[in-house]
């Protein structure tokens, strides 16, 4: 199978460990990607005119005719809206006569998606089964909306794909709560608020590892669990994976191939148990 | 004193005619993760927004507290888009030159995208610390936590067809 790629520009900083088990997870499961030429930022969640929004998605999507994979929920949801927006005749009209590529449709997937349709059950390339591993799938906003493929409210797929690794998805009520991600440059006190919350509640449910589908999750919930933990004066430690690191560690990758040395709070204790069990 | 009409239609051009059908239920203020900060509700921003008072509506935290996780908007029972409305309102007051750190940051993001195609994380750090140093304990914190693992971008990539994003973030807008 191939598909197009868009990175995003996190892939270049602080979404590295999600670029490279991107790349090593489809590679390791016989999906090409062939990267979007040129492409430019989607505008993520500051771009406050819609037909702006929209045009810049365009621009990406009118580079190839290939189905678009990316990684990131913020740039899924931007193209996918995008993409809505201009079924509308006038809409089309308006991006197209800016565009030097013109725009004629594109049909758009998270990483999520294209994995779990290529991983079969009991699929024999899952080599490290993640045996008792108890997983907070944790999905955010972004992937889920606006409404479309997965439920808004209550997806599942993140809880199907942990399963068919062999992990446990625990019941996580904050599953699809925001992380504060967003805004956490400008409003840096709201932001924390939610984003511990559902560290908080990640822990309360007994989470070994919290899973993600975007960079900005990833972000509050990993980068920033250290700081979070000294102002609210409560341990967390728990490790954020990408899903993509999480699948790899179950097609028995190695850390440096998937980033694993980038997350903030460590994960290789969690990998080591995993090892274990499975021994 | 009658209201702003011409800023209610503006709003309704850019977030939808279906604003028009809100019953003020609240159900947009019931889901949003950042309602305990906010002043005025989005239930309440939407009803300024419908009587044209226009200076309450532009001028107001609110604005800059949606993070965008649409939840209002998959559960508004009118099918409005409440997102929609504060994306509007941001960009009426972008247009009429509202400055403040959040508006000056939402600026930043976009001269970046006209700049380079791209975001250079650091740069734009950079560029709002200059309004914002309040901000450094935090971007400090990050960067302490991100540079030892390789995960700040130093350098500023720029794409080909810059003059193409340029045409669409100027051009598009007027439209």
């Amino acid at each position: 199978m191939k598909l197009a790629y868009y990175p995003g520009c996190v892939s270049k900083s602080t979404g590295k460990e999600m670029e490279a088990s991107t790349r090593a997870v489809c590679a390791a499961l016989g999906i090409e990607l062939e990267e979007l030429d040129d492409w430019n930022c989607c505008g993520a969640t500051h771009v406050s005119n819609e037909l702006v929004a929209t045009g810049l998605a365009a621009r990406n999507m009118a580079q190839t005719d290939l189905e678009i994979m990316t990684a990131c929920s913020i740039c899924y949801s931007n193209l996918r809206a995008a993409a809505q927006r201009l079924e509308e005749t006038e809409i089309l009209e308006k991006v197209n006569a800016i565009l030097d590529r013109k725009y004629s449709g594109a049909k758009i997937r998270h990483a999520l998606d294209v994995i779990l349709e290529s991983l079969a059950e009991n699929d024999e390339r899952i080599v490290v089964p993640l045996k008792e591993l108890k997983v907070a799938p944790y999905y955010g906003c972004l992937l889920t909306r606006p409404a479309g493929l997965y439920s808004p409210e209550f997806p599942t797929i993140l809880e199907k794909l942990i399963k068919r690794l062999q992990a446990e998805p625990i019941d996580f009520r904050l599953k699809t709560f925001c992380c504060g991600g967003p805004i956490f440059m400008p409003q840096e006190k709201a932001a924390d608020d939610i984003a511990f919350k559902i560290l908080s509640e990640a822990k309360k449910a007994g989470a070994e590892v919290i899973v993600t589908v975007c960079p900005l999750c990833h972000l509050m919930l990993d980068a920033k669990q250290k700081v979070l933990e000294q102002k609210r004066g409560e341990k967390i430690g728990i490790p954020v994976l990408y899903v993509t690191q999480l699948v790899g560690i179950a097609l028995g990758l190695g850390p440096e191939e998937l980033g694993l040395e980038m997350n903030s709070v460590s994960p290789m204790a969690m990998v080591e148990r995993v090892y274990e069990r499975m021994a | 004193m009658a209201g702003d009409e011409l800023f209610k239609q503006e709003v309704l051009r850019l977030a939808g005619q279906e604003v028009l059908t809100c019953i003020q239920c609240g159900t947009c203020s019931a889901s949003c993760p950042t309602a305990h900060l906010m002043n005025p509700s989005i239930r309440k921003l939407i009803k300024l927004c419908l009587e044209g008072k226009k200076e309450e509506a532009l001028h107001n935290v609110t604005l800059w507290l949606c993070t965008s996780c649409l939840l209002c908007t998959v559960r508004c029972p009118r099918g409005i888009r409440p997102k929609a409305v504060v994306s509007a309102l941001k960009d009426i007051a972008e247009r009429e030159g509202q400055r403040s750190k959040d508006a000056d940051y939402e600026q930043f993001f976009l001269k970046q995208i006209k700049d380079y195609g791209r975001i250079a994380e650091l740069a734009l750090t950079g560029e709002f610390l200059l309004v914002f140093p309040q901000g450094a304990v935090q971007s400090m914190q990050m960067g302490l936590e991100l540079l030892p693992k390789g995960k700040i971008g130093l350098e500023i990539e720029k794409i080909k067809g810059r003059d193409e994003v340029k045409r669409i973030i100027e051009e598009l807008r007027e439209k």
